[in-house]
């Protein structure tokens, strides 16, 4: 387990080097970046950009410095904002995102894997049908059409919930972001479930356990689930990466200031620390969302112990 | 083995012949599935009205017109889906942005069918520490939220039409890639590319003539599942604002001016909305009734 | 003698995309206490569905008519319930292929103890008493090691040798194997086949023995069912029906037999 822990980080630390190295590349040949000569800046901020990253030193010692502050996690000064470092920025922002982003993955594995392993016991029934083809909307679907449809519903013509704003995090305004958020994962969780449980269901050890006249619910909790949930286990990062673009759009919408929202920001007005340190940070997330899947992997699959 | 009974000539018989044969049962299944039919129906309907459909209608896409702002849909206006704010008739509109989503979607997706299929034949026929360390960076590059590479991309480099089907281009062909690798490793082993071999073939034409035609179901299928993956992308980029910019037009952009106005004029996101989704399900349908097509099952 | 199984009139069937299909076509059969019967026929002639039938694990697509009286219950009325009581507890089950047949993520011990925890409402520990007794009668070596390992660890005999241990958890009277040495080596296959013979000879179970090998029927059967095509086309006593087939199938399916096994 060790092992395969080290293994991992083995790869993730590398890779997150060349992703940075590949910011700071790009930054580089960006038009006015923060690391070529020709800009326009703001005297203030000309100045921050110098003192943070030794403008004058050579390439190679201007992105070890780059990386040591990384490391430090310390990711500069925003290129847009007088006031502000990126890390401020981020640091106000993240308590949302990581809000709404939790919530929604909770609900998609929780309620995705419920359904899936439901339709596929009562596989070709009306519960079957629904679920299947509800999650087919959910697919078809983009989150950016759902979105704008559940607010007009709920929220303009019901008046149920608030369709915009944090208001403290109260559940509320928390409830349409979550479910927008939510649904395409939590109906691609299903389909996905759904066929490993059915395929799981087909193999030979089930066979075996109902020979052995095992009751039908402890063959689900024991024998089936443990197997039929790897692929999700393994969905765990391209989850977490989908629900991440997916809160860019949704937090726009819906006009919450998290991370995603000062990412489209600084898109837009070519911030460039701001936008490549929100990159570096969702690409550690990523990796780190890996090295568990990796771990749970190892926890309930014995098989994967030995390689 | 009676490898070198084969002749060059027949070679290619055996392959055309049962190729031929197998792809034309396989799209006489597909129009037997009842979901894929309707699907190519309704797919081949947008597509055509797209193309010919703002010859027929008698609103030009960027006229305004004050007189009738925001304007519900109606038959009597003959603005049958309604109007903008700007007065300009809707129908129009979906329709100019369908031949920009459509074409993005099949540009964008040619571009990265070529890289994918390029890469993975490559690293699948050559196989070895080739294959270990391009299949190691397909790996890498799929960890990474891609869809934020394409945003700093544009970002960057400006917001250009051209840049946009590259950038969607450049990140979709992962997939592809790693799904060809694995056919091509399989078609390898089969014994009319060992005879091709010992008959002199260089490697690039057994890749040209022999391995690519016997994928071109699995692309096909693929073809099919990615192009709605980057009609998604490009209005996911456009309803940002780092997409599409006025005054063109895509689904995505529609969607997004219908959602800030949805308030007043309800009809700016159902319609380009429900386009959408049709062509997304669509091609979900086609794709998956195509992939049954050509992989049959017993029971 | 007493009758254990008795089977009148079984049909299979199998809803398939080309129809209807019959696997098994009205058989009629019966089985003694303490007898081992063999089954013996081509692959596909309906030898493993005829069993799944009555045990009532056949495919969802799969219906069987007819009556099957077991200890004088008929299997085909009971409900899915009542047929889990009789499965794993009065009735064992051995299948074709170990090395798929065991559930990956769950420890030898486990596997053993839930069929007498769950059947005979046994503690842990009454049930790990029990499952190292099992283990010692299909000759396993090293039992409290054993108990730790996942099926991955073990080779496709030890493999095996769990699966009959797990039919005998709950001393069943009958026990069905279904190929049970098909994917072994021929050594392994012997050893397998001894265990069989001892379990008939020293517990007095019951045993259906199922192959489309007369030569591993001929070890261990007393008679012999001869199968093709969903129908019995001979039966009688073991050594009868070797010596002096009847019919021109029989003699078919012997002629396959390399020499030395007569
Ligand atoms: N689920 C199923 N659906 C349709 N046909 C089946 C199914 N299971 C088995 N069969 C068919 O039933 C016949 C008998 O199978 P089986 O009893 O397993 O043969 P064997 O004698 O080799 O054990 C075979 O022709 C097989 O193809
Ligand atoms: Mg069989």
């Amino acid at each position: 387990m060790i092992q395969l822990i080290i293994k991992r980080l083995a790869i993730a630390i590398p890779t997150l080097i060349i992703i940075i190295a590949f910011v700071f590349g790009l930054m580089r040949v960006a038009p006015g970046g923060p690391f070529t000569n020709e800009r326009a800046l703001p005297p203030e901020i000309e100045q921050k950009i110098n003192e943070a990253y030794d403008l004058d030193k050579p390439l190679i010692h201007q992105f070890g410095i780059y990386l040591s502050k990384i490391a430090k996690g310390d990711l500069g000064p925003s290129y847009k904002y007088k006031d502000f470092t990126v890390n401020e920025l981020i640091l106000s922002g993240f308590p949302i995102s990581l809000t709404l982003g939790v919530s929604a993955i909770i609900i998609s594995l929780f309620l995705g894997s419920l359904l899936g392993i439901i339709a596929a016991i009562k596989r070709n029934t009306i519960f079957d049908y629904t679920v299947m083809g509800v999650s087919l909307i959910g697919i078809c679907v983009p989150s950016f059409v759902l979105a704008p449809i559940l607010s007009l519903f709920f929220g303009l013509y019901l008046g149920l919930l608030p369709i915009s704003g944090w208001n403290g995090g109260n559940i509320y305004n928390l409830i349409l972001p979550v479910v927008s958020l939510s649904l395409p994962q939590i109906a691609i969780i299903s389909r996905m479930m759904r066929s490993s449980t059915i395929e799981t269901l087909n193999s030979n050890f089930i066979r075996t356990a109902r020979a052995k006249g095992m009751p039908k619910r402890r063959i689900i909790t024991k024998h089936v689930i443990r197997s039929s949930i790897l692929p999700i286990i393994d969905y765990l990062a391209p989850a977490t990466a989908g629900l991440m673009t997916g809160s860019i759009i949704i937090e726009q919408i819906f006009g919450l200031p998290g991370i995603g929202r000062y990412f489209v920001v600084g898109a837009l007005q070519r911030d460039y620390t701001l936008v490549s340190g929100v990159m570096i940070l969702y690409a550690s997330l990523l990796m780190l969302l890996i090295l568990l899947s990796d771990i749970l992997r190892g926890v309930l699959d014995p098989r994967v112990k030995i390689k | 083995m009676n490898i070198k009974n084969y002749s060059k000539d027949d070679l290619d018989n055996i392959l055309s012949i049962k190729g031929n044969s197998l792809y034309s049962d396989a799209f006489k299944r597909l129009l037997k599935n009842k979901a894929s039919l309707v699907s190519l129906i309704i797919l081949l309907l947008i597509t055509l009205l797209s193309i010919f459909g703002p010859y027929l209608l008698q609103y030009d896409f960027y006229e305004t017109d004050w007189n009738s702002i925001y304007l519900a849909p109606s038959i009597e206006s003959r603005h049958y889906f309604g109007t903008d704010g700007n007065g300009r008739d809707l129908l129009v509109r979906i329709l100019y942005g369908g031949r920009l989503s459509l074409s993005i979607g099949i540009i964008a997706t040619l571009v990265s069918v070529l890289i994918g299929v390029t890469y993975g034949t490559i690293a699948g026929y050559f196989g070895g520490k080739l294959d270990t360390i391009m299949m190691r960076i397909v790996e890498i590059l799929y960890s990474m939220p891609y869809l934020i590479f394409v945003i700093i991309l544009m970002v960057i480099f400006g917001r250009n039409i051209y840049l946009l089907f590259l950038a969607i281009g450049a990140v979709e062909w992962l997939t592809m890639a790693r799904i060809v690798r694995g056919q091509t490793i399989s078609i390898k082993e089969k014994e009319f590319i060992e005879a091709s071999k010992s008959l002199g073939q260089s490697s690039f034409m057994i890749i040209i003539k022999h391995i690519i035609p016997n994928l071109a179901g699995t692309i096909i299928v693929y073809i099919t599942l990615m192009v709605p993956s980057v009609i998604i992308l490009e209005s996911f980029l456009s309803f940002l604002g780092l997409g599409v910019q006025e005054p063109l037009t895509s689904w995505g952009v529609l969607i997004s001016e219908g959602s800030r106005e949805m308030e007043t004029a309800w009809w700016l996101l159902i319609f380009p909305g429900l386009f959408m989704v049709l062509t997304l399900a669509s091609l979900n349908f086609i794709g998956d009734g195509l992939r049954d097509a050509l992989d049959p099952k017993e029971y | 003698m007493e009758t254990i199984l008795s089977v009148n009139g079984l049909s299979v069937n199998f809803d398939t995309s080309q129809g209807l299909f019959k696997a098994v076509d009205n058989i009629s059969f019966s089985i003694e206490k303490g007898e081992c019967l063999g089954i013996a026929g081509e692959s596909g002639s309906g030898k493993t569905q005829t069993f799944f039938s009555i045990t009532g694990i056949l495919s969802d697509n799969g219906t069987a008519t007819g009556i099957a009286d077991f200890n004088d219950v008929d299997l085909l009325k009971l409900t899915e319930k009542e047929l889990s009581n009789i499965r794993g507890k009065k009735i064992g089950f051995i299948f074709q292929d170990p090395m798929t047949s065991l559930t990956p993520h769950m420890n030898i011990g486990n596997q053993l103890i839930e069929v007498s925890m769950v059947h005979e409402k046994k503690t842990k520990n009454e049930a790990l008493k029990k499952a190292k007794e099992v283990l010692d009668i299909v000759k396993l070596p090293r039992i409290e090691n054993l108990l730790k390992k996942y099926p991955h660890e073990l080779s496709g005999g030890m493999r095996q040798r769990v699966m009959i241990g797990i039919s005998l958890m709950c001393d069943p009277l009958f026990i069905i194997a279904d190929e049970p040495t098909t994917a072994l080596d021929v050594t392994t296959q012997k050893e397998i086949l001894k265990i069989f013979n001892d379990l008939k000879k020293f517990k007095d179970i019951t045993i259906a023995l199922i192959s489309h090998d007369i030569g591993v029927i001929s070890e261990v059967s007393d008679t012999i069912l001869i199968m093709n095509e969903g129908h019995i086309i001979e039966k009688g006593n073991c050594q009868e029906v070797l010596i002096s087939p009847k019919h021109e199938y029989t003699k078919h399916l012997l002629s396959c037999v390399p020499e030395w096994m007569k």
